[in-house]
């Protein structure tokens, strides 16, 4: 079991802004840092369709992501 | 429980050509289906206009029920001659049953027609005349519950020609294949259809030297299909249409991700989100107890409209591994659909500025009926 969980929001706003890019991204991630991550999809997380895309990373919900604010979000945050 | 008369055909076009010289067309209605199959002198281009024009000629005429003799005349005086036979040709086979059960076929130059019955594959009793100087073989005949009918053009009675035949099946080599491939599944005509094309086509040395063109018809059971679209626009509804959803009769799909929220919350089940995008634009697909799928609600939906509207019947549905493909196959393959649609609109997706052509749910619920019923499915629509 993975220490960190990664959740990204697939719902419709968050696929049309880019979620599928979101999941690639984490796919594409370094061997070392991606094994310490358990990747989930979910519907819609917290309700803010107007900030998409949103996933949460280890309980805490962020907005109007891209992959490379995601990387930063991963690195700073990782267990 | 109500029977419903399938009907499926694959055409494949002679190797290196881009269209078929055969066309098949199939009229559904309240009280009896139509199906003609038309093969068109030579292959390509010109083979495919002769055989559309007869097909498309015959079953109309038919639907409206004018005497085989108008049809005929209509047929030969209406056909451009080729300019290297100097001959205008199209064979043509159609059949009409109807609700008793009870099939008129008639062939015109092309193969007899292959029953399956009691594992068995059998010709059926022809009558044969002259009308407009062409040689006609009628056959009626009461169709039972598990008969399955083949119609094939002459590409399939002469596969092997220039492959691994000196002379081609014949219609007894035919009628092995089908015994042999029916026999092994005999619920599933589509299974039966892919694998005689793939049987043929290896004669051919997948090569096919000609046109070739299968139909497959039998009855079966009808089906039914329960869809729920969106959140209800009371609250208090969720936990009612959950309920219905969830004791209807039939296979299930739910579509939309906050609806899928809402039937695990009342429920009491466990929604599993998917991670595979098998296509771009389509979201992953979902996973419940219960349910047979669980899609992305407008993308999806937008798809599945699309492709319907690409559907002749007849066909064999859609491949694809993705929510709309899957969803597409579910819709096709019943014959009764039910939607329960929720008219909650979520603000947010409001202020995304979404192109305008994705239009709101209760429209493309409407446009996927319309699509269904041109295709002779009953369609019902709750709104809440």
């Amino acid at each position: 079991m993975s220490e960190n969980t990664l959740k990204i929001c697939i719902g419709t706003p968050c696929h049309l802004m880019g979620a599928a890019d979101l999941l690639e991204s984490v796919e594409e991630l370094d061997q070392s840092l991606r094994e310490k991550i358990e990747l989930k999809t979910s519907h819609c997380i917290d309700n803010c369709c107007d900030q998409a895309p949103v996933a949460e990373f280890n309980g805490k919900v962020y907005q109007d992501l891209n992959p490379e604010k995601l990387y930063k979000i991963i690195s700073e945050n990782i267990r | 429980m109500g029977l419903v008369f399938e009907e499926f055909y694959r055409s494949v076009p002679k190797a290196g050509e881009e269209v078929c010289g055969d066309n098949v067309e199939i009229i559904k209605k309240e009280n009896k289906t139509i199906v003609v199959l038309s093969d068109g002198l030579g292959s390509g281009i010109k083979a495919n206009i002769l055989s559309t024009l007869t097909s498309k000629i015959a079953s109309g005429l038919l639907d409206k029920e004018l005497p085989l003799k108008e049809i005929l005349s209509t047929i030969l005086a209406t056909l451009p001659v080729c300019e290297v036979r100097g001959i205008a040709y199209a064979t043509l086979a159609f059949l009409i049953i109807d609700q008793d059960q009870q099939l008129r076929l008639i062939e015109i130059d092309s193969p007899s027609a292959f029953l399956f019955r009691n594992d068995k594959v059998k010709k059926l009793d022809y009558r044969e005349f002259e009308l407009e100087g062409k040689k006609i073989k009628e056959a009626n005949f009461k169709f039972q519950r598990q008969d399955q009918l083949f119609l094939v053009s002459d590409g399939v009675t002469h596969a092997g020609i220039g492959g691994l035949l000196n002379f081609g099946l014949g219609w007894d080599g035919v009628a092995c294949q089908i015994e042999r491939t029916v026999k092994k599944n005999q619920n599933d005509l589509k299974y039966s259809i892919n694998k005689l094309v793939k049987i043929f086509n290896t004669f051919y040395n997948d090569q096919a030297g000609d046109d070739f063109t299968i139909i497959g018809m039998k009855y079966r059971k009808k089906r039914k299909l329960n869809i729920w679209s969106g959140p209800p626009l009371k609250k208090e509804d969720d936990q009612v249409l959950a309920k219905k959803i969830s004791e209807a009769e039939g296979k299930k799909i739910i579509s939309g991700g906050t609806t899928a929220q809402i039937a695990a919350r009342e429920l009491n089940k466990e929604l599993e989100p998917g991670l595979k995008y098998y296509d771009k634009d389509i979201p992953p697909t979902s996973k419940m107890e219960g349910f047979d799928l669980l899609t992305e609600g407008l993308l999806t939906l937008n798809r599945v409209l699309s492709l319907l509207k690409k559907y002749k019947p007849g066909q064999i549905p859609v491949e694809g591994k993705d929510g709309a493909s899957r969803f597409t196959r579910l819709l096709l393959e019943s014959d009764s659909v039910k939607f329960f649609v929720g008219r909650a609109v979520n603000e947010s997706h409001q202020s995304l500025n979404l192109p305008i052509n994705l239009g709101i749910r209760s429209q493309i619920i409407s446009q996927i009926s319309e699509q269904l019923r041109r295709i002779k499915k009953e369609v019902k629509i709750e709104w809440f």
